[in-house]
């Protein structure tokens, strides 16, 4: 049932384009309309699709998955109507468009679809020339990054993920800022750049997949369930991992390659920053998350430390830099640096409480500098620059922007009650737990000695946040002349459209802040079963418990151990790295200990 | 032994059939004999010549259609390969690229007819010079015999010499001209070179016999094999000149340039892929014939020589797109590094061998058919804005998006698409070729993805300037005034590039079907003249 549901979710803001595209003669507040009319109507869509989630959830036996399509693409069409006759020559292809959700990406989902409506609410005013090109590459933006979100085809989620760059590199090169063809160049190189080196892997795990299968597949449910029967050789996940992490690490953005970001957000458009942030950084993590750790689980287990290190040293150094920057904007797009940093620690400490913390860090991510995007773009309409030096003691001007921007910087630096508080706690705590042993060996790669200095990445966090909240907000009024500049039909304080696109966002960091367990009951299950894929799940599932010890003990509870049945003479050729991989480990080949763990990788081999 | 052929090509052979087999190419020597008469009738002006020029495109068409009905059931015999002693050849791979040649010279003719004929003055010379390059290309897939070879390279280029440089009064032509006939010229003479070279060891002009010798004497026999390699590379060199592969290819700069857009756009396309084609059934020849542990010793190296030639090829047009200010001259460079990435295609085939690794065939296939359409589109806006401005410099495309959007959005399409982004037709192109050098799962075929992987990037930045300078400059001129139907014809290749990309499973199913068969056919071939080796490649 409901198969083409997300289809429909992916196809709708494709179609709203060209709509868009027709009336020639239509002005530009039809066409706004219009575009946050199919915006909303792809929410209203995304919230049909959760209701359908909730009320079909994946089932433990099944991959993890509802909401399945599956239409061949490429090559199935050949083995159906060749069958045999094919030699051995050429492999069976099966790339599909296949789509399905999970419980990580159906709330990655509802964030694109929930942000998209706002962002455009949020560009009315702020753009005025070529409206209608605007408006269908937001469009055009938003459905590519549904299609990445839905996807179950590694080829797919590519098609997907590049086609992200097109439209944003528009966006930003021509509706940016002064120094806004640099940074869309600078932007489009950069992510392309990572992005060749994960095809070239893409084309590998495809092969490889031919080599262990007999079929080209790039279907997710078949290699993530080689990445569980340790199909890939040790040496091959290394560099498949490190092909994956050029392409996503890039897009996170990850520490030595991060420098395109802050350019990029400074240069964008209010909305443009506001996807950039609140979406389309979440493509790196969820490529992680997606892919590297469960198709690849001994070279993510392998690598963990090193990603750490690179994360920890990004949270500081990123929180450091944003100290020191004079414009609201690129201090933003330097803590979200950080914060992605807090992500890419969470998802590396391979433990469902790190990656229950990291996704719902991503979501909170999204909203809470989403939101700051917004309320800085609300300044900026008013004052034409964003520099901390030149505007000052806004608060008497404008309470409504100064409850907002205190808000969502609260929020933002994690502040218990809103939604910040529970990724980060969550991310400390399983990146400390990650170490823990129960049968005498070390389960994660990860532990207490990581999480001392990313604590220290929090505390610099509310520095520099509250510090720009003060200087901003605070203090004696500085405005720059001939501002704030009311020509545009804005208020000196925020209209109540401005209201209207962050009170809803306020709202949702309430309740995620306040009652997180819907969230995170539901990544549980896709965790276990679709990314660590490990036997954690036994001492997770009791649901009378409450989360935070749940997660505890499931952190405490149960090692990470990544399968270590490898693949037999095919995969000679490349064997000469299990040997050396081998010893670190060898000791999670031995059988385990407790019955319920054996049970439940009964249920997961009982799988499709 | 016979010049022509080992056997009475005649005997047991019904002429009929034989006439029926090579109808397209009788048909387009037809036309053009149509387009010389025509002006004594109805006068120089253009429109008579293109009726005839338009009709005589259209029953070719319709004859290849029919002969790639008939050979695909192998019922013409004795000129499928199986007789390869004879001259020509009708099998599925000819009849196929006959048609794509015909559709393609369709688009190049409705380019023509928006653009250049209301001021054509010589279109009877024009169309007689294009339809012989035609037929050229259509006789380069057409055989497998030495001599053929070098005349149907050397009907296609001469033509192309004269069309590069048809207006006279255009400096930049007839110096484009001049630079293109020398180095045609001499890389034509190195090949005949080459040829005696190897006429002269092996006492036989047919492809499947040099390759036969090779199979049996193998390629360490003294000074013999160093004659065998140096008549090859001489060959070879004939066959890199036509696909302007590296370092070869300093004619496709100038000549692209100097010429008119249409016809930068023909050879763009089909000269490359008329001579790709060439070089993948003289490769299969060897493939067919020569067998392990040989094909260590000689196809290796081979394949080797291609690929180091293909990526040398990818990075140096690429290199060399970086700094053009002339769109065409870049668009020049852009396709000397896509014919490097078809050549990559083509070191798979030679590298897999002869057990038939059909991937690199298909690969190959697939890739110059989106490439048509890709070249195609981007010549052809590039012609549309070029007419109306009078200039191909970049500044030409100077805020394009507000000027003209119906040209801007497919020129981004079609840009997007030699890239390899998704979701253009490109990117399924880069995809095969990308697949097929992986599953050989070789030092070579790795190096190659990597070279094309870096290349895709390299190339990302010229093509990005073009569409920067037509979305982001700010040009204050008045909108472009194009033809309706040069808006059609490009639109459509934006459309069938999306198209090729969302049904990207048709196109490769046939390419692969067309593929399988060439092993097929190939392998029997030469199973077939040989009586002194088992017969087992192939199936």
């Amino acid at each position: 049932m409901d198969s083409w549901l997300l289809t429909l979710i992916i196809i709708s803001p494709l179609v709203g384009a060209a709509l868009l595209l027709l009336p020639r003669r239509g002005s530009d507040a039809t066409i706004r309309w219009a575009a946050l009319g199919i915006s909303l109507i792809t929410a209203v869509l995304t919230v049909l699709a959760i209701a359908a989630f909730y009320a079909d959830p994946p089932t433990a036996s099944g991959d993890g998955f509802t909401l399945k399509a599956y239409v061949p693409w490429i090559g199935a069409e050949l083995r159906d109507s060749s069958g045999l006759d094919i030699s051995g020559n050429s492999p069976n292809i099966d790339i599909a468009y296949s789509v399905g959700i999970d419980g990580i990406s159906v709330w990655l989902l509802a964030l694109t679809a929930f942000l998209m409506p706002l962002a455009i609410l949020g560009s009315f005013t702020a753009i005025r020339t070529r409206v209608r090109e605007y408006y269908i590459l937001l469009l055009l933006l938003h459905m590519a990054m549904l299609g990445v979100f839905c996807a179950r085809d590694l080829l797919l989620f590519y098609v997907f993920f590049e086609f992200t760059l097109v439209p944003l590199y528009f966006l930003i090169g021509i509706w940016g800022g002064p120094q806004r063809r640099y940074a869309a160049n600078k932007f489009f190189i950069f992510t392309l750049a990572g992005s060749v080196l994960t095809f070239a892997g893409v084309v590998f795990l495809a092969y490889y997949a031919y080599t262990v299968r007999g079929d080209l597949t790039l279907n997710l449910w078949t290699l993530t369930e080689m990445g569980k029967n340790g199909e890939i050789p040790f040496n091959v996940q290394w560099w498949l991992f490190l092909a994956f992490a050029a392409g996503f690490a890039i897009k996170v953005p990850f520490f030595p390659v991060h420098t395109w970001l802050p350019l990029a957000h400074t240069e964008a458009p209010t909305a443009g920053s506001v996807i950039l942030a609140g979406v389309l950084l979440k493509l790196g993590t969820y490529g992680f998350c997606r892919l590297s750790i469960p198709i690849l689980p001994e070279a993510a287990f392998h690598l963990a430390p090193v990603v750490a290190v690179l994360a920890i040293i990004g949270i500081i150094y990123a929180a450091l830099a944003a100290w020191v920057q004079e414009d609201v904007k690129k201090l933003v797009a330097y803590s979200s640096v950080s914060h992605l940093g807090f992500c890419m620690l969470g998802l590396f400490s391979l433990k469902v409480a790190g990656v229950s913390g990291a996704v719902i860090y991503m979501v909170n991510h999204g909203l809470s500098t989403g939101a700051l995007f917004l309320v800085i773009g609300c300044i900026y309409e008013r004052y034409h620059t964003r520099s901390i030096y030149e505007i000052g003691g806004l608060a008497r001007q404008m309470p409504w922007v100064a409850f907002f921007l205190i808000f969502f910087t609260l929020s933002s630096i994690g502040l218990p009650g809103l939604n910040g508080f529970i990724g980060e706690f969550l991310v400390l705590l399983g990146t400390a737990t990650s170490a823990t042993t129960t049968d005498m060996k070390a389960a994660g790669p990860l532990g207490y000695g990581y999480v001392i200095p990313a604590a220290l990445g929090i505390i610099l966090g509310a520095v520099y946040m509250l510090w720009m909240c003060q200087r901003v907000l605070f203090g004696p009024l500085k405005e720059p002349a001939g501002t704030p500049d009311t020509s545009t039909g804005l208020t000196k304080d925020l209209t109540p459209r401005e209201i209207g696109f962050l009170v809803p966002i306020a709202l949702v960091c309430i309740f995620l802040g306040v009652y997180p367990k819907p969230v995170l009951d539901s990544f549980e299950g896709a965790i276990t079963q679709n990314i660590l894929h490990a036997s954690a799940e036994a001492t997770v599932t009791q649901s009378d418990e409450t989360q935070l010890e749940q997660l505890t003990a499931a952190a405490e509870g149960t090692p990470l151990n990544p399968p270590l049945v490898r693949g037999e003479a095919r995969t000679a050729p490349l064997d000469h790295g299990v040997a050396e991989s081998g010893d670190a480990r060898v000791a999670a080949d031995t059988p385990r200990g407790s019955n319920e763990s054996g049970a439940s990788e009964a249920l997961w081999r009982a799988g499709p | 032994m016979s010049f022509l052929a080992q056997t009475d090509p005649w005997a047991g052979i019904d002429v009929g059939e034989q006439l029926f087999a090579f109808s397209p190419m009788i048909a387009l020597i037809c036309t053009m004999l149509a387009v010389v008469t025509c002006p004594l009738l109805f006068g120089r002006g253009p429109r008579p010549i293109a009726i005839v020029v338009a009709v005589g495109v259209i029953v070719t068409f319709y004859l290849a259609m029919r002969v790639a009905g008939v050979v695909s059931t192998g019922a013409i015999s004795g000129l499928s390969p199986g007789g390869a002693g004879g001259m020509l050849i009708a099998d599925p791979l000819s009849a196929g690229f006959q048609i794509i040649l015909m559709v393609f010279l369709a688009g190049i003719f409705w380019l023509w007819w928006m653009g250049s004929a209301a001021t054509e003055r010589n279109a009877p010379e024009f169309f007689i010079l294009l339809l012989g390059s035609a037929l050229g290309m259509a006789l380069m897939v057409s055989t497998l015999n030495l001599l053929l070879i070098v005349v149907a390279i050397e009907t296609a280029s001469l033509p192309s010499y004269a069309i590069v440089g048809f207006d006279k009064r255009d400096k930049a032509g007839a110096e484009a001209a001049l630079k293109y006939m020398v180095f045609g010229s001499v890389s034509a003479a190195v090949m005949l070179y080459g040829i005696s070279l190897l006429y002269g060891l092996v006492g036989s002009l047919n492809v499947a016999d040099l390759a036969q010798y090779v199979a049996t004497m193998g390629f360490h026999t003294g000074e013999s094999s160093v004659l065998l390699s140096v008549g090859l590379l001489a060959f070879f060199a004939g066959i890199a000149f036509k696909v302007s592969a590296v370092p070869f290819h300093f004619w496709c700069p100038d000549a692209f340039e100097g010429a008119k857009v249409e016809v930068t756009t023909w050879l763009s396309v089909a000269s490359k892929a008329a001579g790709l084609i060439l070089l993948a059934r003289v490769a299969l020849t060897f493939c067919a014939a020569v067998e392990a542990p040989l094909n260590m010793q000689f196809l290796e190296p081979v394949a080797w020589v291609i690929g180091i030639v293909a990526a040398v090829t990818c990075t140096i047009g690429n290199f060399s797109a970086y700094k053009q200010e002339s769109v065409k001259r870049l668009l020049a460079y852009s396709s000397i590094a896509h014919a490097g990435y078809m050549m990559m295609a083509a070191a798979v085939f030679v590298y897999a061998g002869s057990p038939g690794y059909t991937a690199g065939l298909t690969a190959l296939l697939v890739y110059i058919i989106i490439y048509m359409f890709m070249n195609l589109g981007a010549f052809g806006i590039t012609a549309l804005v070029v007419w109306d401005g009078g200039s191909d410099k970049l500044d030409a495309f100077n805020g394009l998006m507000r000027r003209a959007p119906w040209l801007a959005i497919p020129m981004i399409i079609c840009l997007m698409s030699l890239v390899g982004l998704p979701p253009f037709a490109g990117f399924i192109g880069k995809w095969w070729i990308l697949v097929a050098l992986g599953g050989l799962d070789s030092t070579l075929g790795w190096f190659l993805v990597i070279a094309a992987v870096a290349n895709t990037l390299i190339s990302l930045y010229f093509y990005l300037r073009i569409v920067v300078r037509m979305v982001f400059a700010e040009d204050q001129r008045a909108a472009v005034r194009a033809p309706v139907g040069g808006i059609a014809l490009v639109n459509l290749c934006a459309l069938a590039l999306l198209l090729l990309f969302v049904f990207a499973q048709p196109l490769k199913t046939s390419a692969e079907q067309l593929s399988r068969g060439m092993y097929q056919a190939v392998a029997s071939n030469t199973s077939d003249s040989s009586s002194a080796r088992v017969a087992d490649s192939g199936s």
